[in-house]
């Protein structure tokens, strides 16, 4: 046998990507990429009110335009039984094409369908549609008034979706009316957008056996098929749902949008493929946003710092529909996670949703179902509160946060943290960032009149939704699956319910199955997004992957073990019982010079299995018993111009702990990413409405995505607290840079503001509102 | 967003020339700057197809025009609506003829439009100055056509 010249461990090993080699040559297959003979093209109508009825659609100037063949309108729609789509979230549901009125500007009022691409769009051009306006519900707290009803379709007669809330309500509030020190700060987490850089399509077509084939840009392909069926009709054995690469998803393609049910409606209408692929315009003002809480939040504490409740109510705009894609028992998400990283002994967090004139979404944007606004008040309120007691906020932080000895710690408001070590994070952080030189440098600083801020965020996140008692979607649990088959050369395939949209999942389930068998993971091919062949899973998004799927890929590979090991007992011709796994090879117990591989198993498991089963393969479908709760601990250090508001971050640094890591490069992109994002939400990004309803982001020179220039160089470092429940002892990453990094900027520009009395600015934090900030707070001064 | 505007303009001939000029939609609707076609309906109504061009946004606007002349003869009220490229302009707009006494008019107007769409988005920052700069070219015809 040859020496091996790799180490035979894969799991912690920084593995280049295996997908990039495609990518990297502009060889990725995206949905933009396929063509089909006979395809038509499919461009909508959008509304150009944000409320207005409908008073009459003609369509006959567009049927003229050359290779104009068909236009649909909501009232087709509406006749064929396909007016409306039910939301993700269960129970709303939204028009298809409008029927009757539009609620937000850019709503999808008509579908044309023609030989090209640009006779599309001029056939949509070509539709004549006569709005009579109405007024204008531009904000939730207008909305709250109910003095214009948005949805009459609704049983309710009101613009309030709901109303959840969970904690000790009557509790909270005697803890807070006894403590000495409380404060209250409304917190307003802006309106944004994930804007992935590849925008929602689809290509639909039905083929010879009058099967659907829809090619998508889904993160959940399966739930697509299935709730095409449940809206459709169609049986879902007769729809294939295909998702190919993705150029980014960020939650952004987790919807079904009505672009993809008129492609599917147009294709079997007139019997040829359709393709309908979005603008940047039409993603950034009808596709799924994210946030949009105004929060208002309370501390309570002792005079020495000692958190006694927390209490947050929230104002949430939903836009025109409740297309809020949460989890059927989580109108809200998982919002309870508001309490942090501290033992607060009780809490009471509760949210009202409302409808306006905007579009609908709100849980986007790498974000655990709102864990990114509850971290974000948490972080900040722990920071006003500092300022309250005119305490450090690093000491406030040690003082009140949950000790590693306390885990599993239940929180106040129902979660059970599975493990975690936050002073040793935020340690690793003072160390690493030198706080206490940058500390000595701000006090000369601000000694002279200059403004330098030093912002952390110490976050708890909650992600791998989620086991089956509490969280589904659409009735469907959110379990995770996968199938491995090894190969007679000990190569194989993995399958799984997720669908990478960039996070590496080619390398990192391969690195898994690797792992676990003992085989090379360059030999594991990773295949997933396609319903004909992979298990059925709930997909990939809130940083589920990991820890939902990266489990089932352990627990069946673990599976395959079990088979082989039978399989090597009749190799090394002892009893099973005799046979251990030790050093990534089967081994007769006590006798190291027995041994064989995995791959002499695989061989044999095909040509030599004597009374085994043929074969060597399995599947598992996993039901997390908990979530996984990564958490971190980020500074950022921040320079701000007292005359012109500009802002400057100077170091940002990140210590995460996302648990067991299974390629640590893989990890770190993940963290750049996020905290790319982050920092774009902090300084740049925000889609605004005027008081007319009229979205004013609408493209990439009004919404802004960091270029190499803005960004700053990111900092990383870890520590690692296994999951104690998950397969791996892994927690899942995507998300936390996200969830973590917009506290840490806005503490950090306040923190520099502080001296001239600026307590909070809402984000993003533009220069003028920085300027203005500063302005106003000299003003106030003299 | 939403555009409010208002002015006076003297223009060198007495109302009765400029009342049967702004109440022939032929004429008004060659007054409109940019404009490439006008068709008229009747003597109330005409369309007219207007080149547009506000930042990175440009194209054609089809735009429905109807006058609403008062039975006074020195008031006049136009509503205007229409767009393109997925944006849409409502402008209502009224004027006054004041006979100066000289021969001239003054012609005392005011208007308020709503532009939704990208036009209203990347417009926005520049949209009440190119206003301001089409109301200019609009009466400067006027002007011209009444005199030449």
């Amino acid at each position: 046998m040859s020496i091996q010249a790799k180490p035979l461990h894969s799991v912690g090993v920084p593995m280049k990507r295996k997908e990039d080699p495609r990518f990297i040559q502009g060889k990725g297959h995206y949905v933009d990429d396929l063509s089909f003979p006979g395809m038509l093209y499919l461009s909508l109508v959008r509304s150009t009110y944000p409320h207005a009825e409908i008073k009459n659609i003609d369509i006959s100037e567009a049927m003229k335009v050359p290779g104009v063949k068909a236009v649909i309108t909501g009232k087709d729609l509406e006749a064929a039984g396909l007016g409306w789509l039910p939301t993700f979230h269960g129970f709303d549901k939204q028009m298809v094409l409008a029927i009757g009125k539009v609620l937000f500007q850019y709503q999808e009022v008509a579908a044309v369908f023609a030989e090209t691409r640009a006779a599309a769009i001029d056939g949509a051009e070509a539709v004549q549609v006569d709005y009579a306006p109405l007024p204008v519900v531009a904000d939730p707290f207008t909305s709250k008034t109910d003095k214009v009803l948005l949805r009459p379709d609704r049983e309710a007669k009101t613009n309030h979706i709901f109303h959840w809330e969970v904690g000790d309500k009557e509790g909270t509030a005697r803890a807070m009316a006894s403590s000495p020190k409380r404060i209250k700060q409304r917190l307003w987490f802006q309106r944004c957008h994930p804007a992935p850089l590849e925008p929602c399509g689809c290509v639909a077509y039905f083929d010879a056996m009058g099967r659907l084939q829809f090619h998508v840009t889904s993160q959940a392909p399966h739930v697509y098929r299935t709730a095409l069926s449940l809206v459709t009709g169609i049986p879902e054995d007769k729809i294939h749902v295909m998702s190919p690469d993705l150029g980014g998803g960020f939650g952004n393609k987790v919807p079904v949008y009505p672009g993809y049910v008129c492609a599917i409606v147009g294709a079997l209408k007139i019997g040829r493929p359709v393709k309908w692929i979005e603008t940047r315009t039409e993603n950034l003002t009808s596709t799924g946003f994210a946030r949009d809480y105004h929060m208002d939040v309370e501390i309570g504490a002792t005079a020495d710092g000692q958190v006694t409740a927390l209490h947050v109510a929230t104002t949430a705009d939903h836009g025109a529909f409740d297309a809020a894609a949460d989890p059927s028992k989580y109108p809200a998400g998982i919002f309870g996670i508001v309490t942090g990283s501290y033992t607060f002994p009780v809490a009471h967090a509760e949210v009202d949703a409302y409808f306006t004139n905007k579009a609908p979404g709100g849980i986007a944007y790498r974000c655990s179902f709102r864990v990114t606004e509850a971290s974000y008040a948490i972080e900040r309120g722990m920071d006003i509160l500092a300022d309250e007691l005119g305490m450090d906020a690093v000491e406030l932080r040690k003082k009140n946060f949950i000790r590693k000895d306390q885990f599993p710690y239940p929180s106040a408001l129902g979660f059970t943290y599975d493990s975690g070590d936050y002073h040793k994070t935020l340690d690793v952080a003072l160390e690493k960032i030198g706080y206490t030189a940058l500390l000595k440098e701000q006090a000369e600083k601000r000694a002279r009149g200059e403004l330098m801020g030093i912002g952390f965020s110490t976050f708890t996140e909650v992600v791998g939704a989620g086991p089956s008692k509490h969280f589904d979607i659409l009735g469907i649990k959110m379990f995770d699956s996968a199938e491995i088959r090894i190969h007679p050369t000990g190569s194989g395939i993995v399958r799984a319910g997720t669908k990478s949209q960039g996070q590496g999942h080619e390398t990192t389930w391969a690195q898994i199955v690797a792992e676990e068998l003992g085989l090379d993971p360059q030999n594991i091919m990773v295949e997933e997004g396609d319903t004909d062949t992979a298990p059925y899973g709930l997909g990939t998004y809130a940083s589920r992957s990991t820890p939902v799927a990266g489990a089932a890929i352990t627990m069946a590979a673990r599976r395959i073990r079990e088979k082989a090991r039978k399989i090597a007992a009749h190799l090394l011709e002892v009893g099973e019982g005799d046979v251990e796994w030790t050093d990534y090879k089967f081994q007769v117990k006590g006798v190291p010079s027995k041994t064989v591989t995995m791959k002499q198993v695989a061989f044999a498991a095909y040509t030599d299995m004597a009374q085994n089963e043929p074969g060597l393969e399995a599947t598992y479908y996993y039901d997390p018993p908990n979530m996984t709760y990564p958490n971190g601990a980020y500074v950022a250090v921040v320079d701000v111009d007292r005359d012109t508001g500009e802002t400057k971050v100077r170091r940002f640094l990140a210590v995460d702990d996302c648990g067991i890591v299974i390629n640590p490069m893989i990890v770190e992109g993940q963290i750049h990413g996020g905290l790319t994002e982050g920092f774009a939400m902090a300084f740049i990004q925000e889609i605004q409405y005027d008081a007319e309803g009229n979205n004013l982001n609408t493209n990439f020179t009004d919404y802004l995505v960091p270029t190499t220039l803005e960004t700053p160089h990111w900092e990383t470092a870890n520590t690692v607290t296994a999951s104690p429940h998950h397969p791996m002892g892994a927690k899942g990453v995507g998300e936390s840079p996200n969830v973590g990094s917009p506290a840490a900027f806005v503490n950090a520009v306040i923190d520099a503001l502080s001296p001239l009395g600026v307590r909070h600015i809402d984000m993003p934090l533009t220069r003028d509102k920085v300027w203005r900030a500063i302005r106003d707070a000299e003003a106030k001064k003299a | 967003m939403n555009l409010q505007n208002s002015g006076e303009e003297k223009i060198p001939v007495g109302p009765d020339t400029v009342w049967t000029f702004v109440t022939d939609p032929e004429k008004v609707g060659r007054c409109f700057p940019e404009v490439v076609d006008v068709t008229v309906q009747d003597a109330t109504h005409f369309e007219a197809v207007v080149k547009v061009g506000v930042g990175p946004v440009r194209g054609k606007f089809n735009m429905r025009v109807e006058l609403l002349p008062a039975a006074s003869k020195r008031h006049i009220d136009m509503k205007m609506s229409g767009g393109g490229f997925g944006s849409t302009v409502d402008l209502t707009a009224g004027a006054d003829l004041v006979d100066a006494g000289d021969g001239t008019t003054l012609l005392k107007w005011s208007g308020q439009a709503e532009a939704r769409g990208p036009i209203a988005a990347v417009g926005g920052r520049v949209l009440d100055s190119q206003a301001q700069k089409l109301i200019g070219q609009a009466f400067g015809n006027v002007r011209q056509q009444l005199t030449a």
